[in-house]
């Protein structure tokens, strides 16, 4: 792998993270952090459809005019969003129930669209795969970690998916009694969205790149 | 004109092909959803009855928030109280409840089933044991369908989706007087 290629894919976790830095998708991403596993979830179901719509968009570059290229991506990006949705629901009805609303939404993610455009759109396909699967993990990072801030601070729980007799939540002693109930509502998630965004803004200026 | 042309076919290819492939998955998921529906009705049917036996069911048509009735009886084959299906208007647009009461309107146990409420704070009345707080009211005691009509626990633990606490409440509370009339009746 040439160090370009490397770049492509692991640009999008840091250098340009498509939540902090970019600031792309910020609604599902404050509306779907209440819960760890949501989080990795709507991750999943992102890297699942930014994947092809990527690879498709990429193949389908020279046939698709320029003049129709939105309609035609936002085509592409709903048919595979519904198959996640049919998938999900016929195989992992727990996680399609947690997502709710949130799954269908992927469609107007402009994470996707963003990627799309941006890049699928003028790159190889094995470039827009890297970039897509690279975009994709940025994201799902993103959210596990805003998150992991707000539920255990907010609920002073860890939700994550039951295996057995584990039922899948693990409770912080103290937190738990007393949380900090504003971050698990709307507003927490802009305060943190913002410490966080300052955070990274200074971790790209402490590297001396331009924000 | 051309360009037209070659603009139209290639978006009414690009929308057929997404069409035959999501036909394709919906023929095979659409069995096991439709599966996994019913195992859920079901289910939730059998954890709301409070131990008696499901009787006959009939569609509801008199009341716009009520789908479904299902008799339930005890071990004599009397009459014992009754299952709603009922419709809710939650934060996220409209729920389905299923709850189970005493022919006086006490609610025996409820189930919140299809539901469009926030992950995380509202998506939190799904678990069996947010309905613990109405259980056993309805009849002889009222149903609290204010929060300040909860104990200190239980209004700290719906704090952040009111507005799903009170579309349960009223839901179940509507249930609980309809069933009411029908003993009057």
């Amino acid at each position: 792998m040439t160090s370009e290629r490397r770049e492509v894919l692991t640009r999008g976790i840091f250098k340009e993270n498509p939540v902090f830095v970019i600031m792309l998708g910020l609604c599902p991403t404050l509306g779907v952090t209440t819960q760890v596993v949501n989080g990795i979830g709507m991750g999943l179901g992102v890297i699942f459809v930014l994947v092809f719509s990527n690879i498709f968009i990429a193949l389908l570059k020279n046939f698709i005019p320029n003049s129709i290229r939105i309609p035609a991506y936002i085509v592409i990006i709903a048919a595979f969003v519904t198959i996640v949705e049919m998938v999900m629901h016929a195989f992992v009805p727990s996680v399609y129930n947690a997502l709710g609303i949130f799954l269908p939404l992927i469609v107007v993610n402009c994470i996707i669209l963003g990627r799309a455009e941006a890049f699928a759109s003028k790159n190889s396909v094995l470039d827009s795969f890297l970039d897509g699967v690279g975009m994709g993990f940025g994201f799902t990072l993103s959210l596990t970690l805003i998150a992991f801030i707000r539920e255990v601070f907010g609920s002073g729980t860890i939700t994550l998916i039951p295996i057995g007799s584990f039922d899948g939540v693990i409770k912080i002693p103290l937190l738990y009694n007393y949380p900090i109930r504003i971050l698990s509502l709307a507003a927490g998630a802009l305060l943190l969205m913002g410490f966080l965004k300052a955070f990274f803004a200074w971790n790209s200026e402490r590297k001396g790149e331009t924000v | 004109m051309k360009t037209y042309a070659r603009v139209g076919i290639t978006l009414a290819l690009i929308a057929a092909f997404a069409a035959t492939s999501l036909a394709v998955v919906n023929a095979i998921t659409a069995p096991k959803i439709a599966q996994y529906e019913q195992k859920v009705l079901e289910a939730a049917l059998s954890e709301v009855s409070g131990g008696y036996a499901l009787g006959s069911s009939e569609l509801v048509n008199d009341n716009d928030s009520i789908v479904e009735l299902y008799h339930l009886v005890d071990d004599n084959n009397t009459l014992a109280g009754y299952i709603l299906q009922l419709n809710g208007n939650g934060y996220g647009g409209q729920m389905t409840i299923m709850a189970g009461y005493k022919v006086d309107g006490e609610l025996l146990d409820a189930r919140l089933l299809a539901n469009s409420e926030t992950p995380g704070l509202g998506k939190k009345a799904e678990s069996p044991s947010y309905m613990q707080k109405f259980v056993g009211h309805g009849g002889l005691s009222e149903m609290p369908i204010k929060t300040n009509m909860l104990d200190k626990s239980d209004a700290d633990s719906v704090s952040g989706s009111t507005v799903t606490f009170s579309a349960v409440a009223r839901t179940i509370a509507l249930g609980s007087n309809y069933v009411k009339e029908l003993g009057v009746k």
